[in-house]
């Protein structure tokens, strides 16, 4: 459950709620549906848990709905997310048939709500084709990719294309993530709940209790991965860069991630984890359930250095959170992470097991750049990726789509 | 003097649909033919969007010709333009070409960015609305400035400049309605080179010097 607006008044400022409170006020009684592939796990999930309160707070009337798939439905729509991310997943006519076929029973269920809407928000690939079902839909659709889409697998970019290509428009978290779309595209990066279990202030026994109850050595430095187990996060690559550290300086690793209902590969990598990892007791390995949040609060804190060395990355949150804990982060030099990482100012972008090496070491030779650095990532975050802001740019898509047009200034 | 009305806004950015520029002879050819949006946004509006950096250069084509091009004679030419000392955008535009024309003019080679590093064509919509409250008195300006969004200081300091009165932000328009008593504001407006601040330290500086005007209580 999301706190109220005003609960965020002592970290952006008052000024920025009540911005807020003013847009809503323009779109009140608006009726804005939000719809994804799973509740719980995932970035998605984590934004839609605070945006649809919020939203409600403001006024608007909003609610968030999940479609429902079989296991080989959720196999099928993460190999989509796959090929949209550049990997050669082999898609058959059989497959989108089925793919198809669940949605369109998703749709019997959902009809009303998405035919009344006057906005709907499709969020990634998974319900997209709900556009092509609802012949009566009265408001404007929106696609929205938080994944890095720029370089897809191209037959299965092409019939992705086909559908969301309808939509009234559509929202990516950077421009490097686009695609060309015969609609307006619209770039609202994401954002992080400062006050979500995840996020806000633990009590300092707290997170020593998380120390404890994975025997961490309060002695060591600990490099935390925070992710899915998933082969874009490269929890191989972080176990092979801890391996060249630790020849010199006497670190831990935790890699921790929890499952998500639409992501079935997740226990096949997990065990190539496990075999990398070779029974070292200072890499803890740890699946965790999905509502660990203050788990994972408590080990972002304990970390000495945030790493999150991807190979393909949406925006990746984990580093924001990270930045947020006030943790300079080590991180694969892709996707959003580019964006958020700057080198030698929030931390430092790498390529290889060796660069993300390298730079452990650097900074865990350098104690006060670990400080230093931190505190800048955490002004940024304040300043630029928190719900407040991520909340303003959907209020403010809303009032540009209902005006419609390319003008540089309307006002409301 | 009437009250001031104070606006705020908010920004949202899209795709203008132009392809990306992977050389400096691409962004020439783009920057000749966009649209004044575009220009406006990679100039004027960066202050006013989402970033994680705060680089040294306040527009876009200069920030790029340094991180990407590998080009700091360039990033410095073109970071050091001040969109808001020209009368109009195509004026800017001329200029910007101008730079790169002469740029490309000396190197050895056309310089280019890696495959990711394009540079993406943006242009943005600014939804402005009332911010629900008047300033009456010009001596309560600085103080009101200070519990401002970014969004007002925004609206008001920088993208006023190319609404008329061209050249003027909306507080020395507002305090130019009695010009003579107000003349210590407006001088201290005037002070600030407001263009290489961010968007927080620019409403700080803004609220400084005009506390500095208003003298001791």
């Amino acid at each position: 459950m999301s706190a109220p607006l005003s609960a965020y008044e002592g970290i952006v400022g008052s000024a920025v709620i009540r911005q807020l409170r003013q847009l809503g006020e323009k779109l009140a009684g608006t009726r804005i549906v939000h719809v994804n592939s799973t509740r719980e796990g995932g970035g998605v999930a984590e934004i839609l848990e605070w945006m649809t309160p919020l939203m409600a707070e403001l006024g608007l009337q909003a609610s968030w709905e999940v479609v429902h798939g079989t296991g080989r439905f959720f196999e099928i729509t993460k190999s989509i997310h796959n090929g949209l991310q550049g990997h050669h997943v082999p898609i058959s006519g059989k497959d989108w048939k089925l793919y198809e076929d669940v949605i369109a029973g998703n749709f019997q269920r959902l009809r009303p709500v998405l035919e009344e809407a006057d906005i709907v928000v499709a969020h990634d690939p998974q319900p997209a084709y709900l556009l092509k079902l609802c012949e009566r839909r009265k408001g404007k659709w929106i696609w929205r990719a938080h994944i890095d889409i720029s370089r897809p697998f191209h037959p299965v970019w092409k019939v992705i294309r086909s559908i969301a290509g309808a939509y009234d428009a559509s929202i990516f978290s950077m421009a490097e993530f686009a695609q060309t779309l015969p609609h307006p595209q619209f770039l609202v990066p994401p954002s992080i709940d400062p006050l979500s279990e995840k996020n806000r202030d633990l009590d300092p026994s707290e997170i020593e209790a998380v120390r404890g109850e994975f025997g961490l050595d309060p002695s060591r430095p600990l490099l935390v991965q925070i992710s899915r187990f998933d082969r874009f996060k490269d929890p191989v690559g972080v176990i092979e860069a801890y391996r060249m550290v630790r020849k010199v300086a006497p670190v831990q690793l935790v890699l921790a991630g929890g499952g998500a209902t639409d992501d079935p590969e997740g226990k096949a990598v997990l065990d190539d984890v496990m075999e990398a990892a070779g029974g070292d007791p200072d890499i803890h390995v740890l699946l965790l359930p999905p509502d660990s949040h203050r788990t994972v609060n408590a080990l972002q804190r304990l970390a000495d250095v945030i790493v999150q060395k991807s190979t393909r990355e949406g925006f990746g949150l984990t580093v924001t959170e990270g930045m947020w804990k006030g943790k300079p982060v080590v991180g694969g030099d892709v996707g959003g992470i580019r964006l958020q990482v700057v080198n030698h100012h929030t931390g430092f972008l790498v390529n290889t097991p060796e660069g993300a090496a390298h730079r452990i070491r650097y900074l865990l030779h350098h104690r006060d750049r670990i400080t230093g650095m931190g505190k800048v990532a955490r002004e940024f975050v304040r300043e630029h990726f928190l719900l407040t802001r991520h909340l303003r740019e959907y209020l403010t898509l809303m009032l540009v789509i209902a005006r419609g047009g390319r003008e540089r200034l309307i006002e409301v | 003097m009437t009250p001031f009305e104070v606006k705020d806004c908010a920004l949202l950015v899209r795709m203008s649909g132009l392809s990306p520029a992977a050389n400096l002879r691409e962004l020439r050819e783009r920057i000749a033919v966009c649209s004044e949006n575009v220009l406006f946004h990679h100039y004027c509006e960066t202050t006013l969007r989402t970033t994680f950096d705060n680089p040294d250069y306040r527009n876009d084509f200069a920030v790029w010709a340094k991180l990407y091009l590998g080009d700091r004679v360039l990033a410095e030419r073109l970071g050091i333009l001040d969109p808001y000392a020209f009368r109009s955008l195509e004026e800017l535009r001329a200029v910007t070409l101008e730079v790169i024309d002469e740029r490309l003019g000396e190197a050895l080679m056309v310089p280019w960015a890696r495959p990711g590093d394009e540079f993406f064509f943006m242009e943005a919509t600014t939804v402005v609305f009332d911010a629900g409250f008047r300033i009456a008195q010009p001596s309560r300006l600085g103080a009101f400035i200070r519990k401002m969004t970014n969004g007002s200081v925004y609206f008001h300091f920088l993208e006023a400049r190319r609404r008329p009165p061209f050249g003027v932000d909306d507080f020395t328009a507002w305090l130019m309605e009695n010009e003579e008593t107000n003349r210590p504001y407006i001088r201290a407006l005037s002070s600030v080179d407001f263009y290489f601040h961010s968007l927080p330290h620019l409403r700080r500086e803004l609220a400084r010097v005009l506390a500095e005007a208003k003298g001791p209580k």
